[in-house]
């Protein structure tokens, strides 16, 4: 039991100038559930990357089985006996779900150059049986199927390598509680078989729950292993941001406190598949949050609101102008932000200048006579951005790709608050920046709650919303599962029994 | 870091320039500096401005708008027939009026149904196509009333095209349209998110194409006098290929300046112009020097805009050192 | 057990059976053609008319199976009408000098080189496709002008081809060769590892990567075969047609819109067939339609454009759907 199946020795990983990986040793034993935590960016997902072969690794030496593991690609990582169901990868949308099992291994079933696509669905309706998943239909295309389907499809797949090791990055978010347990039944399988698995979780109860030793990381460095039957959800998470977290940046006060004016009114709102029949109101200078599982359609809330989804019925009533918002430039035009979740694809403009990036929501307030926007006034609120958010750049003109993604998220905020704001929509803000940056947006929304700015804050962080948000709207299933006011029963373990 | 160092990728343009311009100058033995040629360099640089300062507009967007050559000639050929018909003084408003509605049309098909802009403009550039050729068989090759030649005259011929550049440099470097065309080139899923309406920019985008086609119509009617069976043939490429010398990306964006439509469009005309004075005017040399060159210049800013883009981010550990303890807030505990 | 279905709704599972479906499109094909028979007063179901539609109909059904595997990557290729002008050059001038082996080896061979040469641009350059096939097909367009001006070339690609050569141009051997490419066609697409492969990377590039499928040697891979079948399609045109003219001036695209049309078409029909299948059906919708036109007196190389680029309009707005993401 006690031999090791995997050993990492001083591997190190640099993306451009970025160190995400620091002197990493790591190893794995036969027969283990390995857990992996760390905040956003800790450099996890990269060293699991390099073990299932996606990226070589810069320095350092990697043993499988004691012997010197060098993988060139994902296939030379599966002919090892190694595989992963990665984090954001997915399924090819084009192709039947069976096809999707054994993609870029189906000469296995060709015969005289034709794949035996027969042979190959049985294949992969015993890979379903034998791991006891749910059944899938394999003659399919993926296209229409949920995402929960898709990613049993993705750990079929995975599991079809009949692998010594097993990497799962972020799966169980995605997963409903039955398939949970089933997956929490087959680890425990694997393990039984002598097998090894390396688990990557956000839910540090979770990871407690189901793993024998987790390690924690931090800025691309190991902090600590420890052994989850002697450890706590606490020591973890102190770990993990080095250092004791509980009331340090969120707020003290446990009173709901805001104004009684109404800003915004959601009345009945509807999207297709995704939310239904959601209501509420968000007061001047209140943060209203918003928290949920992974399906649970937090997100697409934040979206509606905004205007960047057609919903099928409900009004989105913003009580000051007396107007119902339909798309996203009247929601632009009068005086509403929001702030995606996906700071690279969806907010910001990463090939353009900072000064580019800062200035695009202010056009409208800063053009002239005949529509003439003075290159001289964006600058100006370009510059006076980047000083007030201390934004570390060597000057305006520089490309925000290459500015670090604390500096990145502080661009993505401060094109918003150059403006004269009624609301503000955040989701995820404090995805993927370090603590330093995280203390500072937080300090920024009670800057902004004080002058009376109503905030929604979606989030998929519990700690978060429950450290800043007044009232906080528990989302399940697309709809609200119940609202609680700061001063009732404020804790985790509350908001997640309504959740589930 | 260096700081306002100009970048590799905007020095391209002018060295093709140069280097063109150099070429033909040693090799047709001077006669590319002729005043004479030099007033037919500019001549035939014209129209292909005019269209190019519209079609930029598009570009910048990431899309592209290949059915200015046809509607070049359709409009050329309604406005003429108009002008005839019922009176010389309609032949501006319909060259612009007809010019703008397939802009429109356009836009509309591109942002409202989502087609891929190069294959709606291609369908259109061969179906106004064949439109055109319909027309000319019934009505024949036509001449510009006499009323309307006086268009031809320089003192209105100059300042018109000055104006209409001014007016376009202006409109796309200090305007909201051009602003919001080179974010929605950039990343058109953060335009929406922002809260640009990226559908109506679209569509004015491709409305302003097809304007700026009408310009080019009337100094194209004006210059030779009538329309003909090759009126605009080829010119979609020639206004395609004018940006993309000029230095502009496939895929739009922030990088795009209309200076560069001008530098592109002197650089493709002096390519013709070059290749007709060292005798190699044929079909053949001009197309295939074209091809290879937009290839190369196509690849050569790709590359170039590669490394100007290169990650150099700063870690995120290096700024904690410095981080100002007021900055963590410490509420209460 | 945790139910999992497609969202699917099940309404539309009634007419899921491909099939049916098939059938259905036969039906309404078989009534387009009886109607137009009636419109046209029985010039459209005499036996000679029907011949020239299915006779012309192979060629742009071969190149709509090339464009279906560049679509199915990604790709877009604009210089496919000008490499047949070049294919039907070759044809034509090795089938008079070598006979048939000429006449298949000629085409073939040219076809598939320089579509092979387009995908090793298009992957190493990272040009988007659509522009880089317009600049090859400007110089493609300007090495056929180099053969029509010089002296000796001239003689041989305006030399008509032999009339006995012509057979793949006529019945039966035409349907025969669309059968086989038929054949081949399904096949490669749905079943052999390089064409899932060639699906997988239009379907989600980053998957297909992560699972270890080698992205420039498959996009060489769809250069080769969509190459062969466009190779073929130049040697059925020049068989059909007895002499290609050159083109100039990008008027070579025009070449492609027929068959450009026939597979925006069967994008629309893909969601209930197989897109192989709806090739050809589609192929005989469209010139079953121009040649209405014809039989009607619209003239050709006008009007009948008009409606080509209408036709390929009208079919991506609706092939476009209900699309969500970023169209440029």
């Amino acid at each position: 039991m006690s031999e090791n199946i995997l050993e990492i020795k001083g591997l190190n990983k640099y993306f451009g100038t970025t160190h995400a990986n620091k002197n990493i040793d790591f190893s794995v034993k036969k027969g283990e559930i390995k857990g992996l935590i760390g905040e956003n960016g800790s450099g996890k997902s990269t060293l699991l990357s390099q073990i299932a072969g996606l990226y070589p690794r810069d320095s350092g030496r990697m043993l499988l089985n004691g012997r010197e593991y060098d993988p060139q690609s994902p296939i030379d990582a599966n002919n090892c006996g190694i595989s992963m169901v990665m984090q954001e990868l997915g399924v090819v949308g084009t192709l039947p779900a069976g096809v999707n099992v054994f993609l870029g291994r189906t000469s296995q079933f060709t015969r005289n150059g034709i794949v035996n696509l027969k042979a190959l669905n049985k294949a992969a309706a015993e890979q379903f049986a034998k791991w006891d998943l749910p059944k899938v239909p394999l003659n399919e295309l993926t296209d229409g199927m949920m995402i929960e389907t898709r990613k049993i499809i993705e750990l079929a797949r995975a599991l079809s390598v009949d692998p010594q090791l097993l990497l799962l990055d972020e799966i169980t978010q995605s997963l409903s509680m039955n398939n949970r347990n089933r997956l929490y039944d087959l680890l425990k399988r694997l393990k039984a078989m002598g097998r090894s698995v390396i688990v990557i979780t956000h839910d540090v109860e979770e990871l407690i729950q189901i793993t024998d030793s987790i390690t924690v990381l931090r800025d691309g460095a190991v902090v600590g292993e420890v052994l989850s039957a002697k450890t706590s959800p606490d020591e973890i998470k102190r770990m993990m941001v080095g250092r004791e977290i509980s009331g340090e940046y969120y707020r003290a006060d446990m009173k709901p406190d805001y104004r009684n004016k109404v800003v915004l009114s959601v009345k009945n709102l509807l999207v297709e598949n995704e939310i239904e029949d959601v209501s509420f109101d968000v007061h001047e200078g209140e943060i209203l949050g918003l928290c949920g599982l992974s399906d649970s359609g937090i997100h697409a809330v934040g979206k509606a609101i905004y205007g960047l989804t057609r919903r099928s019925g409900g009004t989105v009533h913003l009580v000051a102008k007396g107007l119902d918002i339909k798309n996203s430039t009247m929601a632009l035009k009068n005086n509403m932000a929001y702030v995606p979740k996906d700071r690279d694809n969806e907010a910001l403009m990463i090939n353009a200048s900072i000064l580019d990036n800062l200035s695009m929501p202010s056009l409208s307030e800063l053009q002239g006579k005949f529509g003439y926007i003075a290159p001289r006034k964006t600058k100006r609120l370009a510059s006076d951005m980047t000083k007030k958010l201390s934004i570390k750049c060597t000057d305006i003109n520089q490309t925000v790709n290459t500015l670090s993604g604390g500096n990145k998220q502080k661009v993505n905020l401060g094109r918003w608050l150059a403006k004269d704001l009624k609301l503000l929509i955040l989701d995820c803000p404090t995805r993927g920046v370090d603590v330093g940056v995280k203390a500072y947006i937080y300090s920024l929304m009670k800057e902004l709650k004080k002058e009376g700015i109503a905030i929604i804050l979606i989030s998929d962080e519990l700690p978060e919303v429950l450290g800043m948000a007044d009232r906080l709207i528990v989302m399940k299933g697309g709809r609200v599962a119940g609202i609680i006011r700061r001063d009732e029963d404020f804790t985790e373990h509350s908001v997640i029994g309504v959740m589930i | 870091m260096n700081k306002t160092r100009i970048s590799f990728a905007d020095i391209i343009p002018f060295a093709v320039f140069i280097v063109i311009f150099l070429f033909f100058e040693i090799a047709s033995g001077g006669k590319m500096l002729s005043p004479f040629n030099l007033s037919t360099i500019l001549e035939q640089s014209l129209i292909t401005i005019v269209v190019g300062c519209g079609v930029l507009f598009v570009v910048a967007q990431g899309s592209i708008d290949l059915s200015v050559g046809a509607n070049l000639a359709l409009s050329g050929v309604v406005a003429t027939w108009a002008a005839n018909a019922a009176g010389g003084v309609l032949l501006v408003p319909v060259a612009l009026l007809v010019a703008l509605i397939v802009g429109i049309v356009n836009g509309v098909i591109v942002s409202k149904f989502k087609v891929p802009s190069f294959m709606v403009t291609i369908a259109m550039l061969i179906g106004i196509r064949g439109i055109v050729n319909y027309i000319q068989t019934i009505i024949g090759t036509q001449y510009i009333p006499e009323s309307m030649t006086v268009l031809r005259e320089p003192y209105i011929r100059y300042p018109a095209f000055v104006l209409l550049v001014i007016v376009m440099f202006y409109l796309f470097e200090f305007t909201k349209i051009g602003q919001y065309s080179k974010a929605i080139g950039e990343n058109e899923s953060t335009a929406e998110f922002i809260g640009i309406p990226v559908p109506r920019m679209k569509i004015i985008a491709f409305a302003l194409s097809g304007l700026m086609v009408g310009f080019g119509t009337l100094f194209s009617l004006t210059s030779v006098g009538g329309t003909s069976q090759m009126m605009g043939v080829f010119f979609e490429i020639k206004v395609a290929m004018a940006i993309f010398l000029g230095g502009v990306l496939v895929t739009g964006g922030t990088s795009t300046k209309l200076y560069k439509v001008l530098l592109g469009s002197f650089s493709i005309t002096i390519i013709v112009n070059g290749l007709a004075l060292i005798g190699l005017s044929e079909t053949q040399y001009s197309q295939s020097v074209e091809g290879i060159l937009l290839l190369l210049i196509l690849y050569v800013t790709i590359i170039a805009n590669k490394r100007k883009n290169r990650v150099r981010a700063l870690p995120d550990e290096l700024e904690k050192t410095d981080l100002k303890p007021d900055q963590i807030i410490t509420s209460g505990s | 057990m945790q139910p999992l279905q497609s969202t699917q709704d099940s309404i539309k599972k009634i007419n899921q059976n491909p099939l049916i479906f098939f059938l259905m499109l036969i039906a309404i094909i078989a009534a387009f053609a009886v109607f137009f028979n009636f419109v046209t007063g029985g010039d459209f179901l005499e036996r000679t008319n029907v011949t020239v539609i299915i006779s012309h109909i192979v060629w742009p059904t071969f190149v709509a199976w090339g464009i279906c595997f560049l679509f199915a990557c990604g790709y877009t290729d604009l210089s496919i009408g000008a490499i047949i002008v070049l294919g039907s050059f070759a044809t034509c001038i090795f089938g008079n000098w070598y006979g048939y082996p000429g006449v298949m080896l000629g085409g073939l061979i040219v076809g598939t080189l320089l579509t092979f040469l387009n995908f090793n641009v298009f992957a190493f350059t990272e040009i988007p496709s659509w522009i880089a096939g317009i600049s090859l097909a400007m110089i493609y367009e300007a090495v056929a002008v180099f053969l029509k001006v010089g002296k000796s070339t001239a003689d041989l690609i305006y030399a008509e081809i032999d009339k006995s050569l012509r057979i793949l141009g006529r019945l039966p051997w035409s349907i025969i060769l669309l059968a086989a490419g038929f054949v081949a066609a399904y096949i490669i697409y749905n079943r052999t590892t390089v064409g899932l492969n060639i699906r997988a990377i239009g379907g989600n590039k980053e998957v297909a990567k992560a699972l270890g499928i080698n992205i420039v040697k498959t996009l060489l891979w769809v250069g080769l075969i969509s190459g062969i079948f466009i190779g073929i399609a130049s040697i059925v045109q020049e068989s059909v047609a007895g002499r290609t003219t050159v083109r100039t001036g990008l008027t070579s695209i025009y070449v492609v819109f027929q068959p450009l049309a026939i597979v925006l078409l069967a994008q629309i029909l893909q969601k209930r067939i197989n897109i192989i299948i709806a090739v050809p059906i589609c192929a005989v919708l469209i010139y079953a339609v121009f040649n209405l036109l014809t039989i009607l007196g619209v003239p050709s190389g006008t009007l009948q454009e008009a409606f080509l680029g209408a036709f390929l309009i009208l079919f991506g707005i609706i092939g476009q759907r209900g699309y969500k993401g970023v169209v440029k």
